[in-house]
């Protein structure tokens, strides 16, 4: 009888949590073993889940495009509230959702359609790229840098700018050269381009796939390399000089935490755009976190000097690296690569002086910035 | 003494007991599966009972699966049954949203042509696709299991030419899709699902023409007579160079129906072909061979296959199993259903040999 009374109390309690818990959903575009996007949106999950004891989770992988809506309606039917979709594709489908289903609050990750009920939202790594690039300048012996890239759209297109404005910052006469696979994951495309770039004489890797392809290829010839998205020191720990790193916890906590304490509803998120940068710490340098340059490269980088053009002064890379990371690490940031004047590599101004790009500039971005070399589809003229 | 005896034409019931045995025993192994991944098998299947067969949204996905199936499946049904084994439906599927995505976009016409247009072009492109393998193999004897499975992948890269290229839109941030059709250019749906029926409908009433065409017509008698005997064929002066082109151009035009009922009745647009079908030029083949080359009976192996599709999404979502283990669920039952097919056409006999 006692016994019963227990399981009859534990129950009434688990009925008593879980009506307390709110429910948030994640659509997931690959499967959460990748080693890129998927996977990090899977990890931002489970933190965010870690660090909120009223969030309860769950995810559906390896979703097909068209497919986002008769996912989110078994969502909706299972109770979740919040539903994030966490790609480019599903952009439509949620939108259609959201008008379908106005209780229920969306989130849609790298998009730019939103609805009372439906926000946006990015952790953009072109800071990072900008400071990647001046460790690349300074590091290269043959003043070619390769870049392996997915896709020629405006996301990759502000990427390997801001990374070629760093490099040109330190190396004005360096070059970086593009090849574009046409795949999120490819290890072998991206190994071939690897080796075709290291034939042309490139000596320092960069670029947007979702594997360790690019790094592991590089190592094999002794060469230098950027991790991309995932920490991927791991693969080649002589060689991962640097890298970028997400973090999508830090978005999903906050968006959670403001659903929870009645902040954002289901009526007030059609300018809610989450566009988070180094400031908010959803993204951060290095090949590992809490490395953000390999220190095997910190000497060399130590030993070069160059003129920084804001102050004048004469400094060390590694310092320049340091001061650019602080000024562009706070809430406010004080310096921005995409801060005019800047001309395009045909010569096209397309910052103004004085002017700083905003984020729809930066979201269709299609001008390729100086130092770039190869095919550039859509290049304005 | 037990032994096994080849029976041509088993009865009916033979092959339905047949079936389900072969149902259970892929439920009996996929158990084991589950349950070493740790979830109940007996939770698993009333999971995916509950997902499906007991749910409107559930029934719903299956039927909206078995569309593009049951299209390309009662073409290729037709095509087997002449020995005409077309494998390149994924890439006439391809080409037929294709045509239909260009009819869309670029073809000034009024409203209520848009449709009938769409569907015509997509019959055509995915059909003249079909007889460029036809052609090859009935003037040069190429073998077309070879030239379609090759065109599915010059298909594959027509289409993302055409939606990284010429036909990519101004208003998606440089992702590699079309724009949205207008209005007039998408299909209508079943409230609520994505069950689009006018190519539904279209579906079951192909399937059912093609089986009278198959049983009742002189055209259907040529077929099969190609199909069975070449050299009788050739005796009893059939044109089997036109019915292999005729064979060609249905079953490659049905498959482009597909593909139009794709593009203007989920996706609305044309984008990344992997998006775009899924593997249904593929699945269609099983749905055929299960259907035993019975165009008409495709309409029940079509929604069998979408059956198993949705289950699959069910217990991805429910059960939060990996996609491979659902993936390894899907693969066991159809192996077995295949597998068990041959055996149907043996019986059991008792005693001695006479």
């Amino acid at each position: 009888m006692k016994r019963w009374l227990f399981i009859a109390a534990v129950l009434a309690n688990l009925g008593f949590a879980q009506t307390e818990k709110l429910k948030a959903c994640f659509i997931y575009v690959g499967p959460v073993g990748d080693y890129g996007w998927t996977n990090a949106h899977d990890e931002g999950r489970r933190l965010a889940e870690k660090a909120l004891p009223w969030l309860e989770t769950k995810f559906v992988e390896s979703v097909p495009e068209a497919q986002a809506g008769p996912f989110i309606d078994k969502f909706v039917q299972e109770g979740c509230k919040v539903i994030f979709t966490t790609s480019f594709g599903f952009m439509d489908g949620t939108l259609e959702a959201a008008k379908k289903y106005p209780d229920v609050i969306f989130a849609h990750a790298s998009g730019f359609k939103r609805a009372p009920n439906m926000a946006t939202y990015m952790a953009d790594f072109y800071q990072i790229y900008y400071l990647n690039g001046l460790v690349a300048g300074a590091l290269t012996k043959s003043g070619k840098i390769g870049y392996v890239g997915a896709f020629p759209i405006p996301e990759l297109k502000r990427h390997i700018s801001a990374f070629a404005l760093g490099i040109r910052e330190v190396n004005p006469q360096a070059s970086v050269n593009v090849k574009w696979i046409n795949a999120w994951y490819d290890p072998a495309k991206a190994s071939e381009a690897t080796e075709a770039l290291i034939a042309e004489g490139n000596d320092i890797f960069a670029f947007t796939e979702d594997s360790p392809s690019v790094i592991q290829t590089a190592a094999k010839k002794k060469l230098m390399s950027f991790s991309h998205y995932s920490p991927m020191h791991k693969f080649a720990p002589d060689y991962v000089v640097s890298g970028q790193l997400v973090h999508w916890d830090k978005i999903y906590i906050d968006f959670l935490t403001k659903v929870h304490n009645g902040t954002y509803t289901n009526k007030n998120l059609e300018k809610v755009d989450y566009w988070w940068l180094l400031g908010e710490k959803a993204v951060e340098m290095g090949g590992q976190a809490g490395m953000p340059i390999n220190p095997k490269y910190i000497p060399a980088l130590k030993a070069k000097m160059v003129k920084d053009r804001l102050t004048g002064k004469t400094v060390s890379v590694y310092d320049l690296v340091m001061s650019r990371w602080k000024a562009m690490a706070q809430a406010k940031p004080t310096f921005d690569p995409f801060t005019g004047p800047i001309k395009d590599r045909n010569g096209v101004v397309r910052v103004a002086p004085g002017k700083i790009m905003s984020i729809g500039e930066l979201n269709s971005m299609e001008w390729a910035a100086p130092g770039i070399v190869g095919a550039w589809p859509n290049e304005p003229k | 003494m037990v032994r096994l005896e080849f029976d041509p034409n088993p009865p009916g019931n033979r092959v339905w007991l047949v079936m389900g045995l072969a149902v259970l025993a892929a439920i009996a192994l996929s158990s084991l599966i589950f349950w070493s991944y740790g979830v109940p098998p007996v939770t698993a299947y009333l999971t995916l009972f509950k997902g499906t067969l007991a749910n409107p949204a559930g029934i719903a996905e299956s039927f909206r699966r078995a569309i593009p199936l049951l299209l390309i499946g009662a073409g290729l049904s037709l095509a087997f049954r002449s020995q005409f084994f077309n494998i390149g439906a994924e890439g006439q599927l391809l080409l037929g949203a294709s045509a239909a995505t260009g009819v869309a976009l670029f073809i000034p016409l009024p409203a209520e042509l848009k449709l009938v247009t769409m569907f015509l072009a997509g019959f055509l492109a995915g059909g003249a696709y079909a007889l460029i393998a036809a052609l090859l193999k009935s003037r040069l004897g190429v073998n077309e299991i070879l030239s379609t499975l090759m065109l599915n992948y010059i298909a594959v890269y027509i289409v993302q030419f055409l939606v990284n290229g010429p036909w990519k839109g101004r208003s998606l941030m440089g992702f590699a899709y079309t724009e949205q059709f207008p209005a007039a250019a998408t299909l209508p749906v079943i409230g609520g699902t994505l069950i689009h029926w006018p190519t539904l409908l279209l579906g079951v009433l192909l399937a059912l023409f093609l089986q009278l065409i198959l049983n009742r017509s002189t055209i259907g008698y040529e077929l099969r007579v190609v199909g069975e005997n070449l050299e009788a064929a050739r005796y009893a002066g059939i044109n089997i160079g036109r019915t292999v082109l005729m064979v060609a151009m249905l079953s490659g035009g049905l498959a482009g129906l597909a593909g139009v009922g794709e593009a203007a009745g989920i996706h609305k647009r044309l984008l990344d072909p992997a998006q775009i079908s899924l593997g249904y030029g593929f699945t269609a083949i099983i749905v055929a061979w299960l259907a035993r080359g019975n165009p008409a009976l495709t309409i029940f192996t079509a929604l069998l296959m979408g059956l198993i599709f949705a289950g699959g999404d069910v217990m991805k979502l429910n059960l939060q199993m990996p996609f491979r283990v659902v993936d390894v669920f899907s693969g066991l039952l159809l192996m077995f259903l295949i597998g068990s097919e041959p055996l149907a056409r043996y019986r059991l006999k008792f005693g001695r040999r006479a």
